[in-house]
């Protein structure tokens, strides 16, 4: 991969956020610009893990769905063997797309362009005048489908194009601790409910993994009618509440806001409590059993979302869990995926409760989302704006506020909920990313 | 799909046609408590998430996941947060036009319930933005009679795009 030119003020503005960021400053032009998404393209999305799917979208063998790296289309696939593969949706024949649906279920994968069938796997099994055209040249094995590098880590499936990142467990880094309290949801786990939706917004993805990396700071203002009309479990006196963790150097933050005076777990129903105590650790149930928003990102671009809603105003409502990906399409651009986790062993009315308090607020026409979308394509379009380009945001909330001593969990936690604390962390290791030599 | 068209007089078929428009009329207006009366109590208001598959598979509307899932009462959630101050995604607010087109009137499960299919088309402006969103949908609602009117029973409503190009659905379908 090329290493794209950087223009002297860009490289300028990188060497400022240096210090920058630690001083509580980010600069607005990151958020909309051509130079800046070329460089994430190449030296960000070419490099980290970035998430695929979930495993209990492709449970069968043959069972695929088609996802993306940056620009690179992948097939997810379940072997014939049930193992997870990922390849290049690419025929390496001469480039055609091999399969041009969401998701299905297929052994084979046959071009349409001059016929070459591959496994399910990758394996390059048939060639159309193999003896009469190739007459022996073509050795058949050197030339399946582009394999990409994948793992998981409790259904998640994630991709890299680097051969060289460390493993995912290292590259989680102690997030998983966070990441148990949307993917343990029960004794078996979690699955996705349906296929995602998705969408295309003018927003930079960086906005939205920005804001669940824990921005409790917005709920009270941006989600107002949700307190105003009772339907969200906080007041704005108490919504401060909470902890705010991230893992040092590795890019992931998670805000858990607290309500005063609710029950521990409330919004689940006591089956699924039960087993929560069998799937979490004792310090992860410290953590859970408070918390009223579970809000967090995965660097750099997945992130989830456990919160309650109540038709009821005032009352505790029901928990759903969302996963949603922010993928870059364009400077200032983006096509957003977003499902619904729901615990595997779960009983089917509080599936549908679930699913259904997350399409009212987080789907596509959800009520939190709407308004969510409405502010990042604002800033989004603002960012992108001449002035703007030399403009810096303040990032200085919690920037003297010491690491808690005695927090149960890994990483760096601070209270209360709302601080920058997170987002520095997040902009440090975006450019570590951005400015690394190869 | 097979559509059976007898046995639907013309006044009824007139009637509902109508009926369909003072909806949209509704709508575009944002008299959103008006059009939430034009529901009935055990009304369901579905849109499904379309998704891109080959032409043989089963389904290309997802039999479980939806954009809309909504009941009487959370569409007068819906309402209701649109009736504050901070709903800010309509803030200012949509301008909408529903077009309402090739409304195909059959009988229902019951005698006083029909099945009404219709296209729908929704060209939305926000703002100063010069490009509007267009979102085009076929319907298959299900009306009940109710005195003089109608009743909505049950709306489905299917985008025919698989990639929505709007950054929310802020608008109803
Ligand atoms: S491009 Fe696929 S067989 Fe030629
Ligand atoms: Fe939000």
């Amino acid at each position: 991969m090329s290493t794209p030119v950087i223009s002297t003020d860009v490289q300028r503005m990188l060497d400022d956020m240096r210090d920058g960021i630690w001083q509580g400053r980010v600069p607005a032009r990151i958020f909309n610009d051509q130079e800046i998404f070329e460089l994430e393209r190449e030296k960000l999305f070419a490099k980290a893990w970035c998430f695929l799917a979930h495993e209990s979208e492709i449970p069968k063998k043959g069972d695929y769905v088609t996802r993306y790296i940056a620009d690179n289309s992948i097939i997810v696939v379940r072997d014939e063997h049930g193992n997870v593969r990922a390849n290049l949706n690419m025929c390496r024949h001469r480039g055609n797309v091999m399969c041009k649906s969401e998701m299905g279920n297929a052994s084979h994968f046959r071009c349409s362009y001059h016929g070459w069938v591959y496994k399910n796997s990758g394996e390059l099994i048939g060639v159309p005048y193999f003896k009469e055209g190739y007459e022996g040249q073509l050795d058949r094995k050197q030339w399946g489908l582009v394999p990409i590098r994948i793992d998981t880590y409790a259904g998640l499936i994630f991709g890299t194009l680097d051969p060289h990142a460390p493993s995912l467990d290292e590259y989680l880094g102690g997030f998983q601790f966070y990441l148990d309290i949307y993917l343990k949801q029960g004794a078996n786990g979690s699955e996705v409910h349906g296929p995602p939706d998705h969408w295309i917004a003018e927003t930079d993805w960086k906005i939205c993994a920005e804001n669940f990396s824990g921005d409790g700071y917005h709920t009270p203002v941006a989600h107002q009618f949700g307190f105003h009309l009772g339907y969200f479990p906080s007041s704005g006196s108490t919504h401060s509440e909470g902890w705010a963790v991230n893992i040092p150097g590795k890019g992931h933050g998670i805000g858990l806001g607290h309500t005063p005076g609710m029950p521990a777990f409330f919004g689940y129903p006591d089956e699924l409590v039960k087993q929560m105590h069998e799937s979490l650790s004792p310090e992860q149930l410290e953590v859970f059993s408070k918390t009223r928003t579970a809000v967090g990102s995965v660097f750099p671009n997945l992130s989830f979302l456990i919160q309650p809603f109540s038709l009821v105003p005032g009352e505790p409502g029901v928990r759903f869990c969302t996963m949603r990906l922010w993928h870059p399409i364009g400077p200032g651009r983006m096509e957003m995926w977003s499902w619904c986790l729901v615990p595997r062993d779960a009983s089917e009315e509080y599936k549908e409760a679930a699913y259904k308090a997350y399409t009212l607020t987080f789907g596509q026409a959800g009520t939190f989302e709407q308004d969510d979308f409405e502010n990042w394509i604002k800033v989004t379009k603002a960012a992108g704006s001449t002035l703007a380009k030399n403009i810096e945001f303040p990032y200085v909330m919690g920037l003297e506020r010491p690491q808690l001593e005695d927090f149960p969990g890994p990483g760096h936690a601070v209270s209360p909920y709302v601080t920058d604390t997170n987002f520095r962390n997040l902009w440090s290791t975006w450019l570590d990313y951005l400015t690394r030599e190869e | 799909m097979t559509v059976q068209l007898a046995g639907v007089d013309r006044d009824v078929r007139e009637s509902i046609r109508d009926f369909l428009y003072l909806e949209a009329l509704a709508l575009d207006e944002r008299r959103f408590r008006d059009w939430l009366e034009m529901f009935a109590d055990d009304a369901r208001y579905e849109v499904p998430v379309r998704v891109t598959r080959e032409k043989l598979s089963e389904w290309e509307l997802s039999p479980n996941s939806r954009i809309f899932d909504d009941t009487k009462e959370t569409l007068d959630v819906r309402v209701k947060r649109l009736e504050t101050d901070f709903a800010w995604s309509e803030q200012p607010p949509s301008r909408t036009r529903h077009f309402v087109t090739n409304v195909l009137v059959q009988p229902g499960e019951r005698a006083d319930e029909f099945l009404v299919l219709s296209n729908c088309m929704i060209y939305r402006s926000r703002g100063d933005e010069t490009t509007p969103s267009l979102f085009s949908a076929q319907r298959r609602d299900v009306l009940r009679e109710n005195g003089d009117g109608w009743l909505i029973v049950h709306r489905w409503a299917a985008l025919d795009q698989a990639v929505v190009n709007a950054h929310n659905m802020s608008i109803f379908i």
